[in-house]
């Protein structure tokens, strides 16, 4: 899986990379809006994470020359702007999804995990471990072929968890997720354990394996 | 204006006392020399007087002397005022001309300011020196408007290389719990800083006037839609919820706006909350109230003010309420607070 990162602060980019080459992928880097044009016309992406904030040019244009261009590729805007008119613009004009900064790592990580998928068809979009069968489109969770009923803040942390796997998540990773989706700014960081617990219960009760572990006291990690 | 007085009439009052002043003091002295002038041409003609015809006479002069000084008097008055009338609205014209200027003037909406040519030197003056200080004044606001946000802006990027430093930081390799701890704590202290910065990013852009466009939004649909966002953390805190929402109340505004509102309406009430305890809400047509239950009242000077009531133990961004006041002012809704027998109470009358 090849990712392209568009991105002029480069100790950010080095950020992305290094948690994603950690995932498998490999990374490109374009810091600039003529290098990017350039590294979007040679080679073809996974995804392609986009600062729209870019030196030379307006990010935007560039998922519109993708569209122009045919690739196939995933895209993730990145904006420091947070701006509801990007948001619209950007997934309008053919984006995939939109994260703003600052986010964490993991975050971005499960939203690449999801895009990726997404524009792939057939089993991928099944993510199967032992008992455990996740439909990432279709949001539902089979555990020995029984559907497990997760509410949708705990099927983002489910999806955010298996898409990190083998990782440690933190408990301030994890607030940001499930305050993140609405309109409400809750800092849910007290209740991180809440739903962690609401989650690992329904798991449990399903007769799945225990996968989803605590770590250095407040941490969690899901293991394959 | 209760009992203060007008420009025009204090003029008036002072020059109509002193004419009463003048007129009244005349009287003795017209009395004075048109009896000695009666008393000479008396004498010229060698006319005697009985005494009682003598007083009589006085009297008589007096009574005219008054009458006429009267009727002058009411002359005098009639034109005085007549006079001041169109003198002082003539000369004060441009004074108001000024004045109405100056109030129809609000920072938010600044337009560009021109006072008219007057001819008099004195409201000249005073036109351009108002002329000045309100351009200063637009500049700094807009100065500080800016800085606001392009400081927002700016530090979006750094905010996002720490928490991406400290996110690695935390996948090392044979963390030990403590130190975990500290990467913890630290992405916890940046969360809240992300968050200030994004509700100040918010406030700019509301003063900047971004979300102007309206539309009729539900609002019982709209909080019925939060409050089932919401009930995880009612329930978390053990809190009773008391509805009390008439359907379809329908307001004129910007969607996204009155969402933030009523979201920061609820997430203040759960936040602010004792535990266990209980929240009554009330929505109808022309108002909505929240109510939660709390320990002591709050400074209500205080309490719409940009980080007033922020403090290390509760976790917002010290920005919510003036959110709330933001976008209320803007709908020209009033927003009042209460605290009574254990209750905090916030209403919002559309």
């Amino acid at each position: 899986m090849k990712i392209l990162i568009i991105e002029d602060e480069p100790e950010l980019a080095k950020s992305i990379a290094v948690y994603l080459r950690e995932e498998g992928y490999s990374c490109d880097f374009a810091a600039d809006y003529d290098e990017a044009l350039e590294k979007i016309r040679a080679c073809n992406y996974d995804c392609i994470l986009l600062d729209i904030m870019l030196p030379g040019g307006n990010g935007l244009a560039i998922v519109e020359e993708l569209k122009r261009l045919k690739k196939d590729a995933g895209t993730i805007i990145i904006s420091a702007k947070n701006s509801l008119d990007d948001r619209i613009k950007g997934l309008h004009l053919g984006a995939d999804d939109y994260i703003s900064k600052p986010f964490y790592l993991s975050e971005l990580s499960a939203r690449i995990f999801s895009v990726i998928r997404r524009r792939q068809l057939g089993n991928v979009n099944i993510i199967e471990q032992n008992e455990l069968k996740v439909d990432v489109l279709g949001k539902e969770v089979t555990i020995h072929d029984k559907p497990v009923l997760l509410t949708k803040k705990e099927f983002g942390l489910l999806l955010l968890l298996i898409s990190n796997a083998n990782r440690v998540l933190s408990k301030a990773a994890l607030a940001e997720h499930i305050s993140g989706a609405g309109v409400v700014d809750f800092d849910s960081y007290d209740h991180v354990y809440a739903h962690i617990k609401n989650l690992k219960k329904k798991l449990h009760d399903g007769g799945c394996g225990n996968y989803l572990r605590t770590i250095y006291g407040t941490g969690y990690k899901w293991e394959i | 204006m209760g009992d203060m007085s007008k420009l025009l009439n204090y003029s008036l009052r002072k020059i109509l006392i002193c004419a009463g002043i003048v007129l009244v003091l005349s009287i003795p002295i017209y009395y004075f020399a048109i009896s000695r002038l009666w008393q000479y041409e008396m004498d010229e003609h060698n006319v005697m007087l009985t005494t009682e015809a003598a007083r009589e006479d006085s009297f008589l002069i007096i009574g005219a002397v008054t009458l006429l000084s009267v009727i002058f008097f009411i002359f005098l008055l009639g034109a005085l005022i007549v006079m001041n009338r169109i003198l002082s609205k003539k000369m004060w014209q441009p004074f108001y001309e000024s004045l109405a200027e100056i109030r129809a003037f609000n920072l938010n909406q600044p337009h560009d300011i021109r006072f008219k040519k007057t001819g008099i030197t004195e409201f000249d003056d005073l036109n351009t020196s108002l002329e000045k200080l309100l351009t200063a004044n637009i500049n700094i606001y807009n100065q500080q408007k800016e800085f606001a946000d392009n400081a927002s802006h700016e530090l979006q990027t750094p905010l996002a290389v720490v928490q991406s430093k400290l996110d690695l930081l935390s996948q090392s390799e044979q963390l030990s719990d403590a130190q975990f701890q500290l990467i913890e704590e630290a992405l916890l202290a940046l969360s809240r800083v992300s968050r200030i910065n994004k509700n100040l990013l918010l406030l700019t852009k509301i003063e900047n006037s971004q979300f102007a466009d309206k539309e009729q939004v539900n609002l019982s649909a709209a909080l019925e839609e939060l409050l089932s966002q919401l009930s995880f953390y009612f329930e978390e805190k053990e809190l009773s919820l008391h509805l009390d929402i008439t359907p379809g109340v329908m307001v004129e505004g910007n969607r996204i706006l009155l969402e933030i509102l009523l979201g920061n309406l609820l997430t203040n009430a759960v936040r602010h909350s004792s535990t266990p305890g209980e929240v009554h809400l009330s929505l109808h047509a022309d108002y909505i109230s929240i109510k939660n239950s709390g320990k002591t009242p709050l400074l209500e000077e205080q309490l719409f003010k940009r980080f007033a009531i922020t403090s290390s133990t509760t976790s917002g961004s010290g920005l919510g309420l003036a959110l709330i006041k933001q976008i209320s002012g803007r709908y020209g809704w009033k927003v009042e607070y209460k605290f009574e027998s254990g209750f905090h109470e916030f209403r919002i009358g559309f």
